[in-house]
């Protein structure tokens, strides 16, 4: 086990996202803030829950798990994607480093910018509401799995594109339909039942709702739905993507 | 210290249809300078690659200082050192931090004195915490050999270094890599310009359609398929005596005369000192000794079969 070298990875790609803070930390939390903005203060005075959250305290958490699930994928997706691009993978493939050491730095550092957007968030969204965080353990897991089950999928999106379209493909057209449809904004209990039935089928539903769990107190299923499928995906993720290194999926020829 | 850095048995690697390396089979001393000739396309590269990690064999087997590639693909990588044929950098970082990392890799912890020996061997320390992205092109390619070598590789393998830099950086690469050699570092190049091959290698292999052709020693090559040629210009033509008549090949009807001088044959001074006492008349006589590309295309061409 190469230790020095995953740890070097590991601290490159925390200076990567770091060396572009505008771009990587504060870019999220102006987008979070504009949803407060908008939905909590302008919209939120006008919607009432069932299960009696403030709809400003409804949405933090679902912000929360958008700024972790987000930012984590983008960080180990663009990552992996400009090293291939820019030819820099050579230094990768070559070197002593093997598919965990590889994964771990990888991972590593896109959890380190999911978890640092997601905390801030929750910093944020205490200046609106207050700050709440009824269970701290349950939230803190969420945190790191929701992180954790991101961050591989960009490492998987990035081994498999070749093109900047590609590299897109999974936040355009399968996160950001599933976030927005999966309980962020609103509750999936409130909907009519063919379209309640439909949303039952969205993980991100499960997500979002044991992140609610954590910090609200309050949530639509029990957080062990949430819990075990992230972590069923973060274990199908990882299996994945150690063996698309192990064989070098579309890194060697 | 004799046995092989390096052996390669019956390297096979295909796309498809393609065969890029058909049956390869190689060893590496250590300590030399091995060059790799042949055309685009040959297979050096890919070769290269196979060896480094970059490209996944079809068959045979690879093993670097004495551990079988198959069975421990990362441990012998700590002590290789690669130069890829493409300029790569990481815009993200400074000249010093891609080295710092490039140790990393390596398990290495941070080195600043390695680092400047590094640098300044390569004419970049004026360069050490300038971005890498405001390097120049040749600066870049010296980049590139730099994180080859900090972490002190025993076996590195340069796939067409001087490709695209300008004749005075060529140069001040050629004098570092013989420096490699005289701290005992093993070299494998691949290399279009044959002059480079020429100035460096211990040995040359010739590589085409992914067929290793030969392997040889360069001076006994060179000496070997080196032959001198005589040409002679006359001023009108004229009857050869004999002595001449039978080493000379006459053409351009009787007004040039080409003599070609191979191991075991006629020295080309005494064809010259006969030609004299023959009194023939001689406007112009050139004698040349053929460079490596000749030999090269000889070898290409099918005049060497595969040894």
């Amino acid at each position: 086990m190469n230790l020095v070298g995953m740890k070097t990875l590991f601290a490159k790609e925390v200076r990567r996202f770091m060396r572009v803070p505008g771009q990587t930390v504060l870019s999220p939390l102006i987008s979070t803030t504009l949803y407060f903005l908008v939905f909590g203060y302008s919209l939120g005075g006008s919607i009432r829950l069932e299960n009696g959250l403030p709809y400003l305290l409804f949405i933090v958490p679902g912000l929360i798990f958008l700024g972790i699930a987000n930012n984590a994928f983008l960080n180990s997706s663009s990552s992996i994607f400009i090293t291939k691009i820019q030819g820099t993978v050579v230094d990768l493939l070559v070197a002593p480093l093997g598919p965990a050491e590889v994964l771990v730095g990888f991972i590593g550092g896109a959890m380190v910018r999911g978890v640092a957007v997601g905390v801030l968030t929750w910093l944020v969204a205490g200046f609106f509401t207050t700050f709440h965080l009824v269970h701290p353990l349950v939230a803190v897991g969420f945190l790191l799995i929701i992180a954790y089950c991101f961050a591989t999928l960009g490492v998987l999106a990035a081994l498999w594109a070749e093109k900047f379209e590609q590299i897109n493909f999974f936040p355009t057209f399968v996160m950001l339909p599933l976030t927005f449809l999966g309980g962020v904004f609103y509750s999936v209990q409130r909907l009519p039942p063919p379209w309640r039935t439909i949303s039952l089928f969205n993980p991100m539903v499960y997500m979002a709702d044991g992140m609610r769990f954590g910090v609200a107190g309050k949530a639509d299923f029990s957080p062990w739905l949430g819990g075990g499928l992230l972590l069923a995906l973060a274990a199908v993720a990882t299996a994945v993507a150690i063996r698309a290194l192990q064989v070098g999926y579309k890194l060697r020829q | 210290m004799n046995s092989p850095i390096l052996e390669v048995q019956d390297l096979t690697k295909r796309y498809g249809e393609l065969t890029a390396l058909n049956s390869v089979t190689l060893s590496i001393r250590p300590g030399e300078i091995f060059a790799l000739l042949g055309p685009n396309g040959a297979g050096k590269t890919t070769l290269i690659g196979a060896l480094t990690g970059l490209v996944r064999k079809s068959s045979g087997s690879m093993r670097l200082f004495g551990i079988d590639l198959d069975r421990d693909p990362l441990g012998p990588r700590f002590q290789v050192g690669v130069v890829p044929q493409e300029i790569n950098f990481d815009p993200f970082f400074t000249v010093n931090e891609s080295l710092e990392i490039q140790l990393g890799y390596y398990g290495q912890k941070a080195d600043p004195k390695r680092i400047d020996e590094v640098l300044s061997a390569l004419d970049l320390l004026d360069k050490k915490h300038s971005p890498t992205r405001a390097l120049s092109g040749g600066m870049k390619r010296r980049l590139l050999i730099a994180k080859a070598l900090v972490h002190r590789p025993k076996l590195v393998f340069l796939d067409e270094p001087t490709a695209g830099v300008d004749v005075e950086l060529r140069r001040d690469l050629w004098n570092y890599v013989r420096r490699l050699r005289a701290e005992g570092t093993t070299v494998i190049l691949t290399t279009h310009y044959l002059e480079e091959a020429e100035e460096l290698a211990d040995r040359i292999g010739v590589i085409d359609k992914g067929r290793l052709l030969l392997v040889e020693d360069k001076v006994a090559l060179m000496a070997r398929l080196g032959e001198r040629r005589l040409e002679i210009s006359l001023e009108r033509p004229t009857a050869l005596p004999a002595g001449l008549v039978d080493l000379l090949t006459v053409s351009e009807e009787g007004k040039k005369l080409s003599y070609v001088e191979r191991p075991g044959t006629t020295p080309i001074a005494q064809v010259i000192s006969r030609v004299y006492r023959a009194e023939l008349p001689v406007v112009e006589l050139e004698t040349r000794r053929p460079r490596l590309e000749e030999i090269l295309l000889q070898v290409l061409h099918g005049t060497e079969k595969a040894s």
